[in-house]
């Protein structure tokens, strides 16, 4: 392996592919593992689920042999757009929520020593330590009828007696929205870390309110970290399973439980199926929007801000 | 770095050996929680000299969506009679060699003629029955009617679960509607359905296994469940009590099957058979504190037990309560019910 | 700067109260499931004495040993193959700029958006078509799936700060490329790949989801027996299970912090 023999055409010195491995081959080659491994599982079985979502259902719970649309035309009948109605709203109270939380710790995280801030970030990032379930059960333990808040709640007089804070909608928000939050607080203490504090100082100079350089100047500041923590918040809330089938009422049923039933329960895998093209329609929305309103450059640097943050724990 | 890598091989390669495991045969089973005595199992490991793994499900439905995708491995597993019709015109299970298993004779003949799926008890043979009825917090409400009408009043708080059964909780609305549980009338159904929403606004959560953690722990007052369960909970907490709706109830046997592809099937003959003596079964009667078909066996019950109304069915219960039936293609119209009444 | 401090002393102020408040939301529930852990009583309702016996019950359990067994068998298995193959997707995708690479990327990200929900199901579709028998293999390979682009962009973050001109050197050097990769590569990249394999064995150890829709026979997981567990009533042995379990996932944590921390 020369280096005098390489065919590659001059290039800068920053960026240079070509001395690197010969050509064509070498990177088809490097790349061929992983992307196989993707194709086939996970591109595949995506477009297995569209697919299915057009058979019929085979009475013993397999996919049957024939094609229709019926099983389309099922999941936009009433019941499902209540379901998917509540799925939105729900998401998006959680998402709200923890942006609303994450912007000042993020702030005030980005505002501290040197020295401290790893150690700030390490607490924020230990509770995702835990398993999933456990810190779901721990909830279940606190918002229990006879645990410590409700007794508290009730005995100073803020809630009344018939009111429980487990088994409905409440519930599946306050564990939503704590199961999550460490992951919106990350990309906006990245982007709060990137921000010219200075612009603020400006802003004061030339007579700006806290208020008004906070929203006008401070917030488009980080536009990048939020619409990070937006998404990274809010899609998988859409795909919510266990939070409303643990701490759910019967009124929480999502869509993420009504594919689990359908494929489970029902024996029905291609109305499963077709459930789950429309939550990923669902999610393809806000992505969409966001590639095409930011650009690719966007979702590198935000993407790349963030697992930063991360990986410099 | 290279080190770490070192030990974490060194340790991975621990971990697998351990995962492969003695060379003993492991018998697999799939079936409900709580539902076999452990200490019986045990003895069974040791007289065969085998390892017993007990991997459980919650409902009839997912352990048949596992298994037909794909899950054999399985040696022993113990559907509800309605989901063995299923699974045996599915062609999924296999017939059992009696000859290994003596002790299917004791099972009660006028049960296997009046209930049992296969009357040769080639393909399944009984185990436990059961049925689903109500327990409360007697402390916290008082005595109440033995209704299913419970449901349909606010007197009792907010404290209440119904189970999260389509046939067991439209079932119930349909005995209290005076209606066959296994109705395939649309107009029984529609009236079922008024009924269930009104329910609703009483009941907390639909749930099939942590009601029995919820009444003991105070996080509901009335739930309903499946007596064996109950009972087993009622035992260790005397402000339980138990009532059986005089609508009448679910009745439901849970079966020993042997799936297709099983690979230890002599040994798991063997292990039914041996679950199968008057003894052992009556030791599962206390442990589950269900009801197993087989007057053999009451005769090893505990004195305070064997003439119990918690073990021996009584009559008016029997007369009332239907097994719970496949309904083929009209199952789709519960379906249909359960989705309202989740939607809503 | 000190004027500044006195300007933006409201911010600071409301963002403490806020941020103390989100610490106590955080904590409030680990501090409860570590008390009730050492709880003699079984329901957890009130304080009934301090007590290891939930501890013994936990480590009699055979349930438990076999499912934490599988789970660690699993996330090992799944984080070595991930690695190796985010490492090379990550080192292609920042060094080659062609279409093929715009192709990869967009793949390689998709996984990252989806919910576990959606792979669970699309992953259950495709192995009951294909007939392939669900168990510890089905498992596996959902893991390696969602774990692989995870790696990928960790690594990737870490070779976007990487210096070519460290390769060009060598290469002037006369170094081969065994020399390069051992020499220059592993050293350099090393705390990115580790970065990225603790992310990938944390990321498999939590799975729940996409776990119970493939998972078969033999191949419970802690969390998917943790959710049996739930449901079906011994809450007490939980808590013992879940101080484990936490104390175990950050000792590992704390020991790649710890690397990684004297390698930089």
């Amino acid at each position: 392996m020369n280096p005098a023999d390489t065919t590659a055409k001059p290039s800068s010195l920053t960026h240079a592919p070509s001395p690197i491995g010969r050509g064509k081959f070498c990177e088809v080659s490097l790349t061929l593992p992983s992307l196989l491994w993707l194709l086939f599982f996970f591109a595949v079985p995506a477009a297995m689920v569209f697919a299915i979502a057009f058979k019929t259902a085979d009475s013993s719970g397999g996919i049957g042999s024939s094609w229709t649309l019926e099983t389309i035309v099922e999941v936009f009948n009433f019941n499902y757009a209540r379901i998917m109605w509540r799925t939105v709203w729900v998401s998006f109270a959680v998402t709200a929520i923890c942006l609303l939380l994450a912007v000042p710790v993020g702030y005030w995280i980005s505002r501290q020593d040197k020295k401290y801030k790893n150690w700030l970030l390490l607490l924020v990032v230990i509770p995702l330590w835990t398993n999933f379930l456990i810190r779901i059960f721990a909830w279940r333990l606190l918002l229990h009828p006879d645990g410590i808040i409700r007794t508290a709640l009730v005995s100073i007089g803020i809630i009344p007696e018939d009111v429980f804070l487990l088994n409905n909608m409440t519930a599946v928000i306050i564990v939503s929205v704590y199961t999550h939050l460490s992951f919106a607080i990350l990309p906006i203490y990245a982007a709060s870390e990137r921000f010219d504090f200075s612009l603020l100082e400006a802003a004061r100079d030339l007579g700006a309110g806290r208020f008004r350089a906070f929203c006008l100047i401070y917030l488009p500041g980080i536009k990048r970290g939020i619409i990070t923590a937006f998404l990274i918040v809010f899609i998988p809330a859409l795909g919510s399973y266990a939070i409303p089938d643990l701490v759910g009422g019967i009124d929480c049923e999502l869509l993420g439980n009504k594919i689990a039933f359908r494929a489970m329960a029902n024996r029905n895998l291609p109305e499963a199926a077709a459930i789950s093209v429309v939550l990923a329609c669902m999610i393809a929305i806000p992505f969409i929007a966001f590639v095409f309103g930011g650009g690719r450059k966007r979702a590198d640097g935000g993407a790349r801000a963030e697992t930063e943050a991360i990986s410099r724990q | 770095m290279k080190k770490i890598a070192a030990y974490l091989c060194a340790f991975a390669a621990l971990v697998c050996l351990s995962a492969c495991g003695p060379s003993k045969p492991t018998l697999r089973l799939y079936t409900w929680s709580d539902y076999l005595d452990l200490d019986l199992v045990k003895e069974f490991e040791q007289k065969f000299d085998c390892k017993v793994v007990i991997d459980c499900f919650d409902s009839n439905e997912m352990m048949y969506a596992k298994i037909k995708a794909g899950g054999s491995g399985y040696d022993i597993i113990q559907p509800t009679t309605y989901m063995v019709k299923i699974m045996a015109e599915q062609n999924m299970l296999q017939p059992m060699n009696l000859d290994n298993i003596p002790n299917a004779k004791y099972i009660d003949k006028s049960y296997i003629d009046r209930f049992a799926y296969d009357k040769t008890l080639k393909l399944s043979i009984p185990y436990m029955i059961g049925y689903a009825c109500i327990a409360y917090n007697k402390k916290q409400l008082g005595q109440i009617p033995d209704t299913w009408g419970v449901y349909d009043t606010d007197k009792y708080g907010k404290r209440l679960t119904l189970l999260n059964d389509m046939r067991e909780t439209i079932g119930a609305a349909l005995k209290y509607k005076g209606y066959s549980l296994n109705t395939r009338s649309d107009k029984e159904l529609a009236e079922a359905k008024e009924v269930l929403l009104r329910w609703k606004k009483n009941v907390s959560r639909l749930e099939n296994e942590a009601y029995k953690g919820g009444i003991a722990s105070g996080e509901f007052y009335l739930v309903q469940g499946y007596k064996g369960d109950l009972f087993q909970v009622l035992d260790e907490n005397k402000d339980l009590d138990f009532m059986l709706p005089r609508e009448g109830m679910s009745l439901s046997c849970d079966d020993w099957v042997i799936p297709v592809g099983a690979p230890n099937k002599e040994l798991a003959e063997k292990f039914i058979n041996f679950m199968l003596e008057p003894a052992n079964n009556a030791k599962n009667m206390v442990f589950t504190m269900y009801t197993a078909p087989m007057e053999e066996a009451m005769k090893y019950l505990p004195d305070d037990l064997k003439n119990s109304n918690k073990i021996r069915l009584p009559k008016e219960i029997m007369e009332k309560s239907e097994m719970i039936e496949d309904l083929g293609d009209d199952n789709a119209k519960y379906i249909k019910i359960w989705d309202e009444i989740k939607a809503d | 700067m000190s004027a500044a401090k006195g300007r933006f002393a409201a911010w600071k102020s409301t963002s403490l109260i806020v941020t103390i408040f989100v610490m106590i939301f955080l904590y409030m529930p680990i501090v409860i499931l570590v008390a009730q852990s050492f709880n003699e009583s079984r329901f957890g309702g009130k304080w009934a004495g301090f007590s290891l016996k939930w501890y013994e019950a936990l480590f009699n359990d055979r349930g438990v040993i076999e499912a934490t067994l599988n789970t660690l068998y699993i996330a090992l298995t799944a984080t070595a193959v991930s690695t190796v193959l985010g490492t090379l997707a990550a080192w292609v995708l920042n060094l080659y700029k062609t279409r093929l690479q715009k192709f990869n990327y967009g793949i390689t990200y998709a996984p990252l958006v989806m919910p576990d929900i959606l792979m669970g199901i699309s992953l259950l579709l495709f192995f009951v078509s294909l007939k392939v028998e669900l168990g510890l293999f089905t498992v596996i390979c959902a893991h390696i799936t969602f774990c692989v682009s995870f790696v990928t962009f960790v690594v990737l973050a870490r070779l976007q700060d990487f210096d070519f001109n460290l390769i060009h050197a060598a290469r002037d050097l006369g170094a081969n490329w065994r020399v390069i990769i051992i020499k220059i590569l592993l050293p350099v990249l090393g705390p990115g790949i580790a970065a990225g394999a603790m992310m990938a064995f944390t990321l498999s150890m939590d799975d729940f989801v996409v776990t119970f829709f493939v998972g078969g026979p033999g191949s419970t997981t802690l969390p998917v027996k943790v959710y049996s567990m739930m449901k079906h009533g011994t809450p007490a042995i939980i808590n013992a299970l879940s101080v484990v379990f936490m104390a175990l996932t950050f000792s590992v944590a704390l020991i790649a912090q710890i690397i990684t921390r004297k390698r930089v």
